[in-house]
């Protein structure tokens, strides 16, 4: 018997030598997964030599479903296409509009915008060429705004392209942009934004084609406008680039790079820590505490967004207003009361959130358009003060039972403020949920949680959604309108887009909100196209949404990425992530 | 035989259609593929509602259902809904890597359960059978995520950080100039596989074996004189691989679903990432290519296992 236990012993020892003799050296970083040019990435414990090329590795939670983001709404695909195909412009580190393919921003000062903002000329760069170099020139811009426009092409969106009346293109390096109506939002047109990506396409490699949707290039481009070209796409696993010596700016320092799609944070984190790769840009929110302990081998970047998570109340009404705005299903009474939603929103301890769960790299927001310099300055987030909440609620009517729940008169009918909350299943919602839960309990308020699946709580209206249907009391997700102010505003708050049976479910306002005067106000941020009138009526809108407490603003959400000491990024965007520069990455 | 055979493959051809109505109703279900576009501030109520027409999700669900069917039947799966990429190809692109991950976890896995099945069964109760039986049980009761994780941070992580030789987090796709980069990449989500796959097969193993240990015709065989290693190798073991046949047999085609989480912590690009990340976006082409190839080969393998009954088994006759 202890003969068998010696052998059985000496098995595993041996297995386990064998497992390190095979693992990989100290001092020696992963090979290249192809055969892709100069991709070998130096080692990882001793900077490169200056002669060798230069090539760093990064790591994505998703794969992009393809690389011209008209298909598809993918942020992956977008990023990519940040690299490979670009825009005649974008948005910089502080959220500033600023030219790629263009030569400068069309403003009325440079005669690039018409008096009545109908026409928009671009002037593009000098010398423009594809990676394969042909010239790219405004014949290739005509040609995007030809091929989304086309019925025998499927993009996701054409909103704004099908404002566009014609495209002149005079010479090699000038495009006139005529609208048919007025359309404020211009500059997400043909441009790079992260709720847009208006590459230009290369006519020369794409003309007389249809279905470009499920076209090969989509999928294998085989030129490139941006820093990058992408060389080798193997399904599921990575995805190398290599410089593009043709960019139309400064010479792109890396030589290659390699993107690997790495669904877990956790391997994300080990690969980092490993030196597999050099940066993740998917870390969340609540791995701030676990990224920032690694310091100084593993460098933590927290960029406050413009996305915000928010809570809202269903403010449905079977009866509309004026006849517009009717909704399948009426709102929890209560909500009707402002005082009411603003107890709510007292209630809510929301900094100690961002304290505890967030780090404290946030913040609590006080309006839509938080960290943008569309936010208007002059409003600040109530603190939380169960004390008035509680007096709210006393003076509405609503009294403590006996089970500690409050209750009143609603329209004639005593309703306790007892209410579900809707929301998807991430981890970090389901915390916030209970700390809510808590907090809401102190004013005796019942706030119950239910948590689905994104799948199921985003469902459409003819798939039953939820949130179309009004079929809840309370619900929460993260938006974000830019980077044009009023990018889905309309779609979330007006009368007019509330989905209910009359226009089949048509319309994505989840608030179930109709509100005439926010309507109007509305309608004067894109009655004009002067970007200091469109501020001030901007302002105007988050006052009277900040008044009426129609929304309870929970925190900016925050980019977070991870990167290794050895890797040198560009300047991280505000609305554009860390790709937008990419021809400044570095590795030392 | 043959008639069986065929009558068989009738019966597995109703099999499969049932599984891909079921597939298809809790696929759809499960998810709207339009979920994702709820918040896009870029898509107007109209672009969404195109793109339902586009993809046919404005038809009846069995309408959607039997269009899939019909098409299915013609040997096209479709089109992904996201990517827009023909679902075969997709399933091609993904199908190597899994059989390669799969097989070899599978083939390390029998013999080393066979081995230990083995030597538990004929030193029972012995103390090299408890430390089997135990360690057998600590496999078969830990999550795959946890070994997982818990190996990478070791073997990865700590031992780069100890100064040792480590091993890579993440999978490698096969460099036909690099194989030995590739095996690098293997072994950590191997050996986890293994280590989950070795505690159930050795433990069955053991009771087989034992079981036929005790049975009237081994007995027989020892008291007219034959050796203990006659008797185990060439009397008992054929009868008790009847049963792990049929394990084995019906393991196979599961292996052509990947192994979803293994799969995702060690980013291995295989079929179970592919099923996971479509079946959450509700991308019904792609899932229920996914499930009919690998219910197909259920079936398939069935018909198999039973056939190799025949040969393992001189009893067994099918008709």
């Amino acid at each position: 018997m202890k003969r068998n236990l010696s052998v059985l012993l000496s098995l595993v020892v041996l297995a386990s030598i064998l497992l390190a003799a095979c693992g990989g050296n100290a001092t020696q970083a992963p090979a290249a997964a192809t055969d892709a040019p100069a991709v070998e990435p130096p080692a990882a414990t001793e900077p490169p030599a200056a002669a060798e090329p230069k090539s760093a590795t990064g790591a994505w939670s998703q794969e992009p479903d393809n690389v011209v983001p008209y298909f598809t709404q993918m942020s992956y695909a977008i990023w990519i296409a940040q690299l490979t195909l670009v825009g005649l412009g974008e948005w910089d580190d502080q959220g500033v509009f600023v030219t790629e393919l263009g030569a400068e921003v069309p403003s009325a000062d440079n005669g690039g915008v018409s008096a009545d903002g109908l026409t928009i000329t671009w002037k593009l760069k000098e010398g423009l060429k594809w990676s394969d170099g042909e010239p790219l020139t405004s014949a290739d811009v005509k040609f995007t705004w030809e091929a989304v426009m086309d019925p025998a092409n499927a993009p996701l969106s054409r909103v704004g392209y099908d404002k566009i009346a014609s495209i002149d293109t005079p010479d090699d390096t000038t495009v006139v942009i005529t609208f048919s109506e007025l359309f404020p939002p211009w500059q997400t047109l043909f441009t790079q934004g992260p709720n847009n990506s208006g590459s230009i396409l290369p006519k020369h490699i794409l003309e007389g084609k249809t279905a470009l949707e499920s076209d090969p290039f989509i999928h294998q481009p085989t030129v490139a406008s941006g820093p990058f070209v992408i060389t080798d796409w193997v399904a599921g696993d990575h995805m190398t680039l290599a410089r593009n010596d043709n960019f139309y700016g400064s010479r792109p320092i890396l030589d290659s790079v390699n993107i690997k799609f790495v669904p877990t944070p956790e391997t994300a984190l080990a690969a980092l820590q490993t030196g597999d790769v050099d940066w993740y840009p998917d870390f969340s929110e609540s791995d701030i505490e676990t990224v920032g302990a690694l310091e100084p081998d593993i460098h933590l970047k927290v960029v406050p967004g413009a996305d915000f998570e928010h809570y809202f109340f269903n403010l449905g009404t079977t009866e509309g207003v004026d006849g517009k705005g009717k909704s399948d299903k009426a709102g929890f009474c209560p909500f009707k009361d402002v005082n009411v939603r603003k107890a709510i929103t007292l209630g809510i301890n929301r900094q100690a959130f961002v304290d505890s769960l967030l780090a404290g790299k946030t913040t609590v927001p006080a309006t839509q358009w938080p960290n943008s310099s569309w936010s208007n300055s002059s409003l600040t987030p109530d603190a939380y003060n169960p004390d008035e909440a509680a007096a709210l609620l006393e003076a509405a009517g609503y009294t403590l039972g006996d089970d500690g729940i409050r209750h009143g008169d609603c329209d004639g009918v005593d309703t306790k403020l007892s209410f579900a909350f809707d929301t998807t299943d991430k981890q970090l919602r389901v915390d916030i949920a209970l700390a809510t839960q808590s907090d809401l309990a102190k004013i005796g308020v019942e706030f119950k949680p239910n948590h689905s699946p994104a799948g199921t709580f985003f469902a459409t209206y003819p798939d039953g959604g939820l949130l179309g249907h009004g079929e809840f009391d309370m619900g929460g997700y993260t938006t974000g309108f830019y980077p044009d102010p009023m990018s889905g505003v309309m779609d979330s708050f007006s009368c007019d887009t509330i989905p209910n049976a009359e226009n089949g479910g048509s319309g994505g306002n989840s608030y179930h909100l109709c509100d005439p005067e926010l309507d109007s106000l509305l309608a004067a941020v894109n009655a004009t196209a002067d970007p200091a009138a469109r501020k001030a009526a901007i302002d105007a809108v988050q006052k009277h949404i900040f008044d009426q407490y129609y929304v309870v603003m929970m925190y900016a959400r925050a980019n977070v990425y991870g990167y290794v000491d050895r890797f040198v990024p560009g300047a991280f965007g505000f609305f554009s992530n860390m790709n937008w520069n990419a021809e400044l990455w570095d590795v030392k | 035989m043959w008639a069986y055979i065929a009558r068989r493959s009738i019966q597995a051809l109703f099999t499969l259609l049932i599984i891909t109505v079921l597939c298809f109703i809790l696929t759809r279900l499960s998810a709207d593929p339009l979920a994702q576009y709820a918040t896009n501030p870029n898509m107007s109520a109209a672009d969404k509602a195109a793109l339902r027409e586009r993809l046919g999700l404005n038809q009846p669900m069995p309408v959607q259902y039997l269009k899939w069917l019909g098409l299915a039947l013609q040997g096209d799966l479709g089109n992904s809904f996201f990517s827009k990429q023909p679902v075969a190809e997709m399933i091609s692109q993904r199908l190597p890597n899994t059989l390669k991950l799969m097989f070899t976890y599978e083939i390390i896995t029998i013999i080393i359960s066979l081995f230990l099945g083995i030597l538990s069964a004929v030193r029972q109760y012995s103390m090299l059978d408890n430390v089997i039986t135990t360690f057998s049980f600590i496999g078969f009761s830990m999550p795959i995520f946890f070994i997982a994780l818990g190996a990478m941070l070791i073997f990865a992580v700590k031992f780069k950080e100890w100064g040792f030789p480590y091993l890579p987090t993440g999978a490698d796709i096969w460099d036909p100039k690099d194989p030995i980069e590739y095996i690098k990449h293997m072994i950590l989500p191997v050996s986890c596989l293994v280590i989950i796959g070795t505690a159930g097969y050795a433990r069955f193993i053991r009771t087989s074996v034992l079981e036929v240990l005790g049975q009237d015709y081994v007995r027989t065989a020892r008291a007219k004189g034959l050796s203990n290693r006659v008797v185990l190798y060439k009397h008992a073991l054929r009868n008790a691989a009847l049963p792990l046949v049929t394990i084995i047999g019906l393991d196979i085609p599961g292996l052509l679903g990947g192994a979803l989480v293994t799969e995702s912590v060690y980013a291995w690009p295989g079929m179970g990432r592919l099923f996971w990340e479509y079946a959450q976006r509700g991308d019904f082409p792609v899932v229920l290519g996914i499930l009919l190839i690998t219910s197909s080969a259920v079936v398939v393998f069935t018909i198999i296992t039973d056939v190799v009954y025949t040969f393992v088994d001189p009893r067994i006759r099918l008709t």
